[in-house]
């Protein structure tokens, strides 16, 4: 029986642009739909020109980063400066399910693009927009990087060393988990269109979405009033002691440790050779380990640093004790783990290079993906173009000359 | 928002997944957390709790600090708009209960490490066979395969396995850092839900329900490090690591210390830093010619940051925010959470709702992720208490009597 992917059929215009919006058509372009970005090359996406490129080679098809967070998505290239190209959009948009934007509010409607005009298009049209702080509101027109973003909504105090100041993360976390969160709303709208027969604009706030990852701070701010700030790796609800990250042999090799359970932390306690410090009163109760976690984790530190990270989280597993080593990038393309999982692939651009993306990185039983390579700018102009909107050939060849298709 | 009272009918038809129905296996956070975007945007959601409950509610915040299996803020956040039952799965006729209440459902979700699954007899090829239609979405630190599959984890050991703290968070020479929650559970759980709800989505098309295995280390491995990183170390065997500055190739980009706290401070782009610089009262350094581009600036990263920390502490964050904003600038105020709570922007979009919880009594939480006008979604219903439906959900979906519910009580089954 023939593969078939959960979103077949499902048609997505992506105006989303560098990296949360091309994310949003990746999940569901990884998931079936077919998914195309709008793109132009008189004005390349800033992603695209992103180094290192394929074999060294500048150009805005050849950046290595961007094809990973891009593949999943097609590539229709329109100039929407010119209202010809405009026009072709709304014909595309007709035959779509869902339009994807990461613009700021009101950028759609200026461009003639507004969800009105997309419903006389297309009237079931599911209109995805996801600007930093929402559609509406005293912030809406707040400028924020994607790494900045997190910054409003509590979660960038609470990162960095214990009692110290917030420590930068360097780069957005919040826009693969935007983009992925994103998907999941288009479906919520695709599922109740087909509940209804209804579309909608969704308001997707990256603000709002992300907050939600401070809950356990939330909580403690809801119930207590107090605000939370940095504890380097310690558990988010002082449920769990040991829990932090620890020096292993070598420069930079760490390993994290957590124990949440009375076994997990006999069985460390078992793996360190029973040392004297551990069978202190000081650490005989997660209370007592949580009151004395500096001294637990000096204590632990100064075990750690002679082991290699590898070899002492096998030993610790054996005790069942909860424990990782601190991969860095480096090691992420040969760790057993994920080369088993085959979350990185090798792939084959249709310019003819070779280049290592992620992977499906899902496992679905019944129905896994065949990623491809981020697309080339244009690459499914003339299916699109001509195939699925009809253009004659002639018409075409004039659009592409004109610079509309470009 | 529609502010909608306690009493609501439980799983009354309305929001974007209504008739979905759906089992929660879960405990802590990623697969409760994932279950509660199904639940907050309509879907029916069982909650099944072992009789001891799910660890969160062992594992706070609590009022006071005062430990209550009822009032953990943790099992509060992740689990509103769902019923919750118990069931000893441990237990045979338990097991055979949580199987009949799959066998009338579309969607399982669930964060056992594989090996507990398997030894409760509830490998994904039996809850296949019990219900060729169900959607199982497996949430676990390393997923179901794979030489780790069978390691013990927790949402520490995950974040740290993905490269993402390696990488991204912490200074040069000290300990990466994760973010001060769960971050690798809550990006396992958003993409659980996105996976899994395509997956109920499209499964006739699919042909079946099938098992959606998320390891929350590998998404954010592939999706936020190796997005931007893999390519670059397979073809060029090189590969960065954190250095503890927001970006350490332009500038200014990083956070910086002011009077009242902290600002994220980014002035990159020309029209960006002439704004700052008009901010900052045109001082005279700014004009030297080392600092005129994002790059040389940043080459000069410990004087720049040196002359605009002694600005910034002479100012607060909201005036700093204000004023940047005004003139060009993507400056924000690094929010304590007290400070995003008090936001008037939130509230004007009416992103808190008020809530009644039995034991925690009124209290104000984070609303719905995202808004879906033709059917809003959100927290409305409290988390339940343990076995609060035991009666309705037992009786219900699987037409038990009430003697029938009270002998499973007895026997310690629920």
């Amino acid at each position: 029986m023939a593969k078939h992917l959960p979103l077949e059929g499902v048609r997505v215009v992506n105006f989303g642009w560098v990296w949360a919006g091309p994310v949003v058509g990746q999940t569901l372009g990884f998931l079936g739909a077919e998914v195309l970005k709008i793109e132009s090359a008189a004005r390349v996406d800033m992603t695209r020109n992103l180094p290192p490129f394929a074999d060294g080679i500048p150009g805005p098809n050849r950046s290595l980063s961007n094809h990973a967070c891009w593949a999943g998505n097609g590539s229709v290239s329109l100039n929407l400066k010119e209202p010809e190209a405009l026009e072709l959009a709304l014909r595309l948009i007709a035959t779509a399910d869902v339009v994807v934007e990461n613009f700021g509010p009101g950028v759609m409607e200026r461009i003639g693009l507004g969800y009105e005009r997309l419903r006389e298009a297309k009237p079931d049209i599911i209109l995805f927009s996801m600007p930093a702080a929402g559609l509406y509101g005293p912030l809406e027109h707040v400028r924020t990087y994607g790494l900045s973003l997190t910054s409003l909504t509590g979660l960038d105090s609470l990162v960095g060393y214990k009692g110290g100041d917030p420590v930068p993360v360097e780069n957005a976390f919040s826009d693969p988990y935007a983009g992925i969160f994103g998907a999941f709303a288009v479906l919520t709208a695709l599922n109740h269109r087909r509940n209804t027969g209804q579309g909608q604009h969704v308001d997707f706030s990256q603000q709002e979405a992300v907050m939600q990852m401070v809950a356990p701070a939330w909580m403690d701010y809801a119930l207590n009033g107090r605000s939370g700030g940095p504890k380097s790796n310690e558990h988010p609800t002082a449920a769990a002691a040991p829990h932090g990250v620890f020096p292993c042999r070598g420069d930079d090799r760490w390993i994290s440790i957590a124990v949440c359970r009375n076994e997990e932390w006999q069985g460390l306690v078992a793996a360190m050779g029973s040392p004297e410090w551990a069978a202190t009163a000081d650490f005989a109760t997660l209370p007592a380990r949580l009151a004395h976690i500096d001294g637990l984790h000096a204590h632990i530190a100064l075990w750690t640093r002679d082991f290699d990270d590898r070899e002492l989280a096998t030993r610790l597993q054996e005790h069942g004790v909860a424990a990782c080593p601190v991969l860095n990038v480096g090691d992420l393309l040969d760790d057993p783990h994920f080369r088993a999982r085959e979350t990185f692939i090798e792939v084959t651009h249709p310019l003819g290079f070779h280049e290592t993306i992620y992977g499906a990185y899902v496992k679905t039983s019944r129905s896994r993906p065949d990623v491809r390579p981020g697309p080339a700018i244009g690459a499914d102009n003339e299916r699109v173009f001509r195939g699925l909107l009809g253009i004659p050939d002639a018409d075409y060849e004039r659009l592409v000359r004109d610079r509309i298709i470009y | 928002m529609t502010p909608t009272s306690p009493a609501a009918p439980l799983g009354a038809p309305h929001g974007a997944l209504s008739g979905i129905r759906v089992i929660d296996f879960g405990q802590m956070v990623s697969a409760p957390y994932c279950a509660k975007l199904f639940s907050d945007y309509g879907a029916d959601v069982v909650k099944v709790e072992l009789p001891e409950g799910d660890a969160a509610r062992l594992a706070g915040p609590f009022p006071g600090d005062r430990p209550h299996p009822e009032k953990s803020g943790l099992y509060f956040f992740h689990n509103t708009n769902k019923r919750g039952i118990t069931c000893n799965v441990a237990h045979p006729e338990g097991r055979r209960l949580l199987l009949n209440l799959l066998e009338r459902s579309d969607v399982l979700i669930e964060n056992n490490l594989p090996q507990r699954m398997r030894a409760w007899g509830l490998d994904y090829a039996t809850l296949a066979a019990t219900n060729p239609d169900l959607v199982v979405i497996s949430i676990t630190p390393f997923g179901q395969s794979g030489p780790y599959s069978g390691w013990n984890g927790y949402d520490l050991n995950a974040y740290h396995l993905s490269g993402a703290s390696s990488r991204y968070c912490g200074r040069p020479g000290e300990m990466p850092l994760e973010h001060g929650t769960f971050s690798a559970d809550y990006f396992g759980a958003v993409t659980a839900a996105a996976w899994g709800l395509a997956a109920v989505y499209g499964r006739d098309q699919a042909g079946g329900g099938q098992q959606v295995d998320v390891s929350c280390a590998e998404a954010i491995a592939a999706a936020f490090v190796g997005g931007q990183n893999i390519g670059c170390y397979a073809q060029e065997g090189r590969f960065d690591k954190r250095t503890g500055v927001g970006m350490p190739l332009g500038a200014p980009a990083t956070i910086l210390p002011c009077r009242d706290g902290h600002v994220w401070m980014l002035a990159l782009e020309p029209g960006q830093w002439n704004g700052l610089r008009k901010v900052m009262g045109d001082p005279e350094w700014a004009s030297l010619e080392m600092f005129q581009d994002m790059y040389s600036r940043a080459q000069n990263a410990d004087v720049i940051y040196e002359f605009i920390r002694e600005w910034t502490m002479q100012h607060g964050k909201m005036e700093l925010m204000e004023k940047c904003q005004a003139a060009g600038c993507p400056v924000t105020a690094v929010f304590t959470i007290a400070e995003a709570a008090a936001q008037p922007h939130l509230k004007a979009r009416d992103y808190f709702v008020d809530m009644e919880h039995p034991q925690l009594g009124r209290l104000k939480n984070l609303g719905a992720p995202f808004k879906l006008p033709a059917c809003p979604g959100g927290p409305e219903r409290p988390a339940p208490l343990l076995g609060q439906h035991n009666g309705e959900v037992y009786r219900e979906q699987l037409g038990l009597t009430t003697s029938d519910v009270r002998g499973l009580a007895q026997r310690g089954v629920i």
